[in-house]
């Protein structure tokens, strides 16, 4: 019946190219600049890791010490040093590592220029905690974190500069006037949001060429990249250690890993607990102003998808109704056109179900078609905004959109066809026949 | 006039002219919010920063010999460097400061009135600079002065007693010191010790979008930059000759000192980067209602020529009965206009629900009676030019198709 139906509608489709090409071009419209924008929302808006996002916590506290200027509320989005180090001290989190970034100089072997690289300083658990994917060799382990270990992890790009894409596990790397280690090479990994990093600017922005172990921070007088801020005492330290130490600066980020609801709760007594200590010693008069933040929360709160994208969404898929809207009356006149031959069919014994079918599936038929075309129109937006936009993800043609695509363009052919088909078939038979 | 045959007519084919009213009032709705949202937009890429943009090139040195750490060398470097760049041809002022108007470096301090510890602080920008800095961005210095070489030159320390001269733009000076008694005045840092900020200078204008605190700030005389972010430059060329001057700054400044990398962009460039986001939109919003017009102006020649197809009988006995062609246009014109205006103002109502939706969604403004007016006449033109086909060809019905067929 379906095949039936198919061939008529084909046959129907080619007896008006014009007004079907009208309708595929409407549909085509709608569909590809509706994917589009659906695609950019979700892309961004989607669990970056699902099942362990709701576990993964971001953690601030309130170190500001006086008046704070009334742009910023709450606690701020980095912590000091020495916060995150009196923190760290907790094994309630089952992982847990401190992440900022800098830039640094990288000289490779062979006389090529040096150039300045950008680093990601993290901790062992960062690698399993953001499920980071591995080319060749790992990330170096806890003992490599305390003391630290001259171990680095890079990424396909910067192995495929310095090492021409061989396993490089093993070779030198030198930073600075360090040597380190290649302990682990990063497979092509570009989350669309870099969900680790979602205080600096998260999307757009590619992932760092190099990891080093956090702690070379203090060893290699390192100034991060990235937002920081100060609310209290800088600190004026001639010597860099000790200014690390006991500096109010905020400039790194914390995640803790927290397997359930019973362990977030005795992590946030944790924090609480510190607070209350350093409360002691003159710091935090804020007081117990802290927040223990789920991945997903934090990226809502740090609006990762900018409102811009959810309007245009919004938009995108009006002007799908709209079009869909439109076609409605292409379709009615289309099918009544062909009154007669209905009422033929019908005075010969179809049912009005079968013709009702038969014209939807008509307008679903022109409305794939449509779908398909517009498939192709969004990947071409696609390509032209990862050309002309500087912060949005890298965006490919994927199963969601070609499942949005076809979605939305039955979706567009039912609010298109429904009417017109429940129209043809509800005309009496008898009328058509007459004037023949 | 027909009013009393359109009327019937209309609730005779409801289906037809609901549809109409629907197409023109979603219609309406998108683009009456479409072009609110363009508004906005285009509101940011039109602001006018004060400073000579067309002209300005921003230069950030990269150092990676070791040498860079030291920072008489820098100094050394930083001085050879300007004066290498001033001497290029084309140049009009070479100033040492990473400030840029347009670009995501921004920094912000709070500060309070002299003998307030206890005052809220404001919030403010603040940026380093040179005596050239002004010079080089081209904002004129209002009142006061600029920087001497001295303050430019001072080491830096962690002396509280020490004073420091700061400038400020205009607004901000007003804001802080109504009636234009700013100049001479001492601020300091909110939060903790801090210098006197004695203000020597008020510069007419400034402008960088950073949230509330885009129209203050705070210039502070130092050298900037360190290792490995080295000093930056803003070079100010003669009118047109930016990107000439820019493809020599490489070559220059590495024959000053070979250790560091470049990264040399106009001023333009930078900016156009910053705003990729709105130029997008802008775009994609101008396509979006393009492409909605023309949807909404075939669905209307369709279901207009359907309406007269269907009446060409009625049609013929009006000739028949001495109606002339011109009667027959006027009447599917009016029809048609009649059932735009209906849609149109539904579409109104339904403009200002989907804006304050929006507006959940994103910031912006709320619609305009100016838009949704000039989206009414829009539509009406639209209505009309995609009815007149048909009624043209309505027109063309020969009375004798009234005898046939009855």
């Amino acid at each position: 019946m379906l095949g039936y139906n198919l061939r008529l509608a084909w046959k129907s489709v080619r007896r008006h190219p014009v007004l079907s090409t009208l309708i595929v071009l409407g549909i085509a419209l709608g569909v590809g600049v509706a994917t589009t924008f659906i695609t950019i929302y979700h892309v961004l808006a989607r669990d970056p890791l699902p099942g362990k996002s709701d576990k993964i916590h971001y953690v601030r506290v309130n170190n500001w010490q006086g008046l704070t200027p009334a742009t910023e509320e709450g606690p701020p989005p980095k912590l000091a040093y020495r916060d995150m180090m009196g923190l760290m001290k907790s094994d309630i989190p089952v992982r847990q590592t401190a992440t900022a970034a800098a830039q640094l100089v990288v000289r490779p072997e062979k006389g090529a220029r040096p150039f300045r690289g950008r680093i990601r300083l993290a901790m062992s658990d960062f690698f399993p905690m953001f499920d980071v994917p591995f080319l060749y060799g790992s990330g170096w382990d806890r003992q490599a974190d305390g003391k630290p270990e001259a171990v680095a992890v890079i990424s396909a790009a910067l192995n495929d500069r310095l090492f021409g894409g061989e396993n490089s596990v093993g070779r030198k790397l030198r930073v600075e006037d360090r040597e380190f280690r290649i302990l682990g090479v990063i497979d092509h990994w570009q989350p669309p949001v870099r969900y680790y990093d979602i205080v600096d600017n998260p999307v757009g922005v590619e992932v760092e060429d190099i990891f080093l172990p956090f702690q070379w921070v203090g060893p290699m007088e390192i100034r991060n990249t990235g937002m920081q801020m100060s609310g209290g005492n800088e600190g004026n330290f001639d010597n860099f250690i000790d200014g690390l130490n006991a500096s109010e600066r905020n400039w790194v980020q914390l995640w803790v890993e927290l397997p359930d609801e019973a362990r977030r709760k005795e992590y946030e007594s944790v924090v609480a607990a510190y607070i209350s200590e350093q409360h002691k010693a003159g710091r935090f008069p804020r007081w117990q102003d802290f927040l223990v933040t789920s991945m997903l929360a934090f990226m809502e709160e740090r609006e990762v998808v900018p409102p811009q994208a959810r309007a245009l969404a919004l938009i995108s898929l009006l002007f799908l109704t709209v079009a869909a809207v439109n076609l409605i009356g292409l379709f009615l006149g289309k099918f009544l056109a062909k009154a007669s031959v209905v009422g033929v069919r019908r005075a010969l014994g179809a049912s009005r179900r079968a013709i009702f079918l038969q014209h939807l599936v008509e307008a679903e038929l022109v409305a794939l078609i449509g779908g398909v075309a517009g498939l192709g129109l969004a990947v071409l937006t696609m390509a032209l905004i990862n050309r002309g936009v500087e912060d949005v993800p890298p965006l490919h043609i994927n199963g969601l959109m070609v499942l949005a695509a076809v979605g939305l363009s039955l979706a567009a052919g039912a609010i298109a066809g429904v009417y017109p088909a429940w129209r043809i078939c509800a005309i009496p038979p008898a009328r058509h026949l007459k004037n023949q | 006039m027909e009013f009393g045959p359109i009327f019937r007519a209309v609730t005779r084919h409801r289906a037809r002219f609901v549809l109409i009213v629907a197409e023109v009032a979603l219609t309406l709705a998108l683009v009456a919010n479409c072009l609110t949202l363009i508004l906005d937009a285009r509101e940011d890429l039109l602001v006018d920063s004060g400073f000579d943009e067309e002209n300005l090139i921003v230069v950030d040195t990269e150092p990676f010999e070791d040498a860079f750490r030291e920072e008489a060398y820098r100094n050394r470097v930083t001085d050879a460097d300007v004066a290498a760049l001033r001497a290029m041809p084309g140049v009009k002022a070479v100033s040492h400061s990473g400030f840029t108007p347009w670009g995501d470096s921004t920094s912000i301090t709070g500060i309070q009135y002299d003998g307030k510890p206890d005052m809220e602080p404001i919030p403010t920008q603040i940026y380093l600079g040179d005596p050239e800095m002004f010079k080089a961005l081209g904002v004129e210095i209002v009142e006061g002065r600029t920087f001497t070489r001295e303050e430019y030159n001072a080491p830096q320390t962690n002396d509280v007693e020490r004073p420091l001269s700061i400038i400020l733009n205009r607004k901000f000076a007003d804001e802080l010191f109504p009636g234009g008694k700013a100049l001479g005045k001492v601020i300091r840092f909110g939060g903790g010790e801090s210098p006197p900020l004695t203000i020597v200078g008020i510069v007419d204008r400034f402008y960088k979008p950073v949230g509330d605190v885009h129209e203050r700030v705070m210039f502070l005389p130092s050298r900037a930059g360190g290792y490995p972010f080295g000093p930056s430059y803003l070079v100010r060329a003669e009118p047109g000759q930016a990107n000439a001057v820019a493809g020599d700054i490489e070559a220059t400044l590495l024959r000053v000192d070979s250790g560091r990398n470049f990264e040399i962009r106009t001023m333009p460039e930078l900016r156009r980067e910053f705003q990729s986001r709105n130029h997008m939109l802008i775009a994609t919003l101008n396509a979006v209602m393009g492409l909605l017009l023309l949807v909404t102006a075939l669905g209307i020649v369709g279901l207009t020529s359907f309406s007269v197809a269907e009446r060409r009988r009625q049609i013929g006995t009006r000739r028949a009965l001495g109606a002339t062609r011109r009667d027959v246009v006027r009447y599917f014109l009016l029809e048609n206009w009649l059932v735009t205006t209906c849609g149109a103002v539904l579409g109104v109502g339904l403009a200002l629900a989907l804006n304050v939706g929006l507006l959940n969604v994103v910031e912006g403004s709320r619609i305009g009676w100016q838009v949704l007016a000039a989206g009414v006449v829009l539509l009406w033109v639209i209505g009309l030019g995609s009815a007149l086909g048909p009624a043209l060809r309505a027109s063309q019905v020969a009375p004798a198709i009234a005898t046939r067929n009855v």
